[in-house]
């Protein structure tokens, strides 16, 4: 175990000090704060715009900032829906960049150190593949989680300031958005075993895309994502209650082992040259 | 027991499925005995690096196996007395030297209260103290070198695997790195050497190897090597009859002083020209085995490629 912990330490220094994908990070922050930015500007139209139809249709008698209860409660339905679609929109904006960095850590994490050769140093030691690419895949997964918890500090940060209440949806987002991302890693590591680790991220992305659901049997086979993305759920309108959320954990780390172990047994056959 | 040991270990790449094979490692079958500093010889695609990948189990064999101390190479275990130096070393280049080689120490098990003296002596050995704190992507090739060599011995192995391990050392770095194998052989550490520079290899191996496109040619120490190639006759005058027969073989006849020396390039000729010598009555001062060199044997032993 304490190999595994060096390799993912080493993992994750490897990815700290890799310009490409801390800029594939900052990018993502950037996009998610220009989409905050516009969204909140939004959001003010909206409450701007009500405020002028109230003004224009108020009745002397009931004062010029007065409301009616119908319409009071019209215009909370109303931000209350503009609120949960921005954080939902929120989420997908920053769960498209954290998939994008997902693919690139995990499919670039076993196959850049055969390509650059210093696998062969680490192999030398009395480090097993296994214990090589499950500390490689632990060091994907814990930079993973401070991306999802720096994620998750964002919305609040920025739910707290624009004063927006949390959706019971929206809550369980930075934990599905990150099963979703190592559901896509754990893909994306096993393909770079195989193939270039771009074909690879690209193929890992698209098969989970499929859209399947049960009983589809694909929906078993290949991966799914769509019931990960809160957006999804928001524009239905099916709130994700406790359960379904354990479902879809279940589901995620199901495929994940799944993965690792297809990953493994071509590992520990792979010439490493 | 030995060190290394290889049973008709075989390589061929691309076999399968409409590709075209190409054998890079053919029936080899080697001992390296504990102890000795043991030299890998071979030209270009000989088979050499494949071989030490084979016994790193980075690549699997075709056929045969290979063994580290009597133990399959694919066991995990047995990594902890070898230590491994690649060719053109490639190391994690965001750490510093210091901190690398702390990794590596921890990865070999090395206990952390023993690992920052272990890596001081070693950033000492090798004189790399003044860029222990640098970079390693600011090293120099011979720094990365040095560097590398240290990560090989950081947990004083039994065994060291070398692949052409002075490439990038300057001629005192070589100097050194000849020093430290001489003292690891005298503590009885096994060292594998692969390299193209023989006169290194002449200087510090007990035995060597010579491979040629992926087979083993030639195995053994430098005398046992070279005997049965060159023998010397010195003897005391030479009868003209027998400067005649002498003229007509291979045999090189040098006269000085009443004495004559006559070389004998190979085994064959060594007993037809002493058959001669008895049957002219010619009286044998001495018989001197000469040794050839190990460029003289290595140019012996492989087959010159085809000229284009």
């Amino acid at each position: 175990m304490k190999t595994i912990f060096l390799i993912a330490s080493d993992s994750i220094r490897a990815l700290l000090h890799q310009r490409l994908l801390l800029g594939l990070m900052l990018a993502s922050l950037a996009l998610t704060i220009f989409f905050s930015i516009t969204m909140s500007s939004v959001r003010k139209n909206i409450t701007r715009t009500y405020n002028d139809d109230q003004m224009t249709n108020s009745s002397p008698f009931m004062g010029t900032n007065q409301m009616s209860e119908g319409d009071r409660r019209k215009f909370r339905e109303s931000m209350e829906s503009a609120s949960t679609t921005f954080q939902a929109m929120f989420y997908q904006v920053a769960s498209f960049g954290g998939s994008i960095v997902a693919l690139f850590i995990f499919s670039t994490a076993v196959a850049s150190e055969i390509r650059k050769g210093t696998i062969r140093l680490t192999l030398s030691k009395p480090v097993s593949r296994t214990q090589f690419l499950l500390g490689k895949y632990l060091g994907g997964v814990t930079v993973m989680a401070a991306f999802a918890l720096l994620t998750s500090l964002a919305i609040l940060i920025f739910a707290q300031t624009q004063n927006l209440e949390l959706s019971p949806v929206i809550k369980w987002a930075p934990w599905l958005m990150f099963c979703r991302q190592l559901m896509l890693g754990s893909l994306a590591m096993l393909l770079s075993l195989f193939m270039h680790p771009i074909i690879a991220s690209v193929l890992a992305f698209v098969a989970g895309n499929g859209l399947y659901s049960p009983p589809n049997p694909l929906y078993f086979i290949l991966p799914s994502y769509k019931d990960f993305n809160v957006f999804f759920q928001v524009l239905q309108g099916s709130l994700l209650n406790a359960r379904d959320v354990a479902w879809l954990s279940l589901y995620a780390a199901d495929f994940i082992v799944i993965m690792l172990l297809l990953a493994l047994w071509r590992f520990r056959t792979k010439e490493l040259v | 027991m030995t060190a290394i040991r290889t049973e008709n270990l075989s390589k061929t790449y691309g076999h399968g499925w409409n590709r075209e094979a190409t054998p890079t490692v053919r029936m080899l079958n080697l001992e390296v005995k504990e102890g000795e500093i043991f030299g890998f010889l071979g030209p270009n695609g000989a088979g050499k690096t494949s071989t030490i990948h084979l016994l790193l189990n980075l690549i699997r064999p075709t056929s045969g196996t290979a063994y580290l101390f009597d133990r399959p190479v694919a066991e995990t275990e047995v990594h902890r007395r070898l230590g491994y130096l690649p060719e053109s070393i490639i190391l994690h280049d965001y750490y510093r030297g210091r901190g690398l080689l702390d990794f590596y120490a921890a990865l070999c098990g090395v206990p952390a209260d023993a690992r920052t003296a272990r890596v001081a002596e070693l950033l000492k050995l090798l004189n790399l103290e003044d860029a222990a704190g640098k970079v390693v992507a600011k090293y120099s090739k011979g720094m990365a070198q040095r560097l590398g060599f240290a990560q090989a011995m950081l947990h004083d192995p039994d065994l060291l695997i070398l692949d052409e391990p002075t490439a990038s050392l300057d001629p005192v770095g070589r100097k050194e790195f000849r020093d430290i194998l001489l003292g690891l052989k005298r503590r009885g550490k096994t060292v594998f050497i692969s390299s193209h520079i023989l006169s290194e290899v002449e200087s510090v191996c007990d035995r060597v190897a010579i491979l040629q496109n992926g087979e083993l040619k030639r195995v053994g120490t430098l005398p046992e090597l070279s005997s049965g190639r060159s023998t010397r006759f010195v003897v005391k005058g030479l009868p003209a009859p027998l400067m005649e027969a002498l003229a007509n073989t291979a045999a090189q006849v040098t006269l000085t002083q009443g004495q004559a020396t006559i070389r004998c390039p190979d085994e064959a000729l060594r007993q037809t020209v002493e058959q001669m010598l008895r049957q002219h009555g010619v009286e044998i001062l001495r018989t001197e085995a000469e040794t050839q060199s190990l460029e003289e044997i290595f140019f012996a032993t492989i087959t010159p490629p085809p000229k284009l």
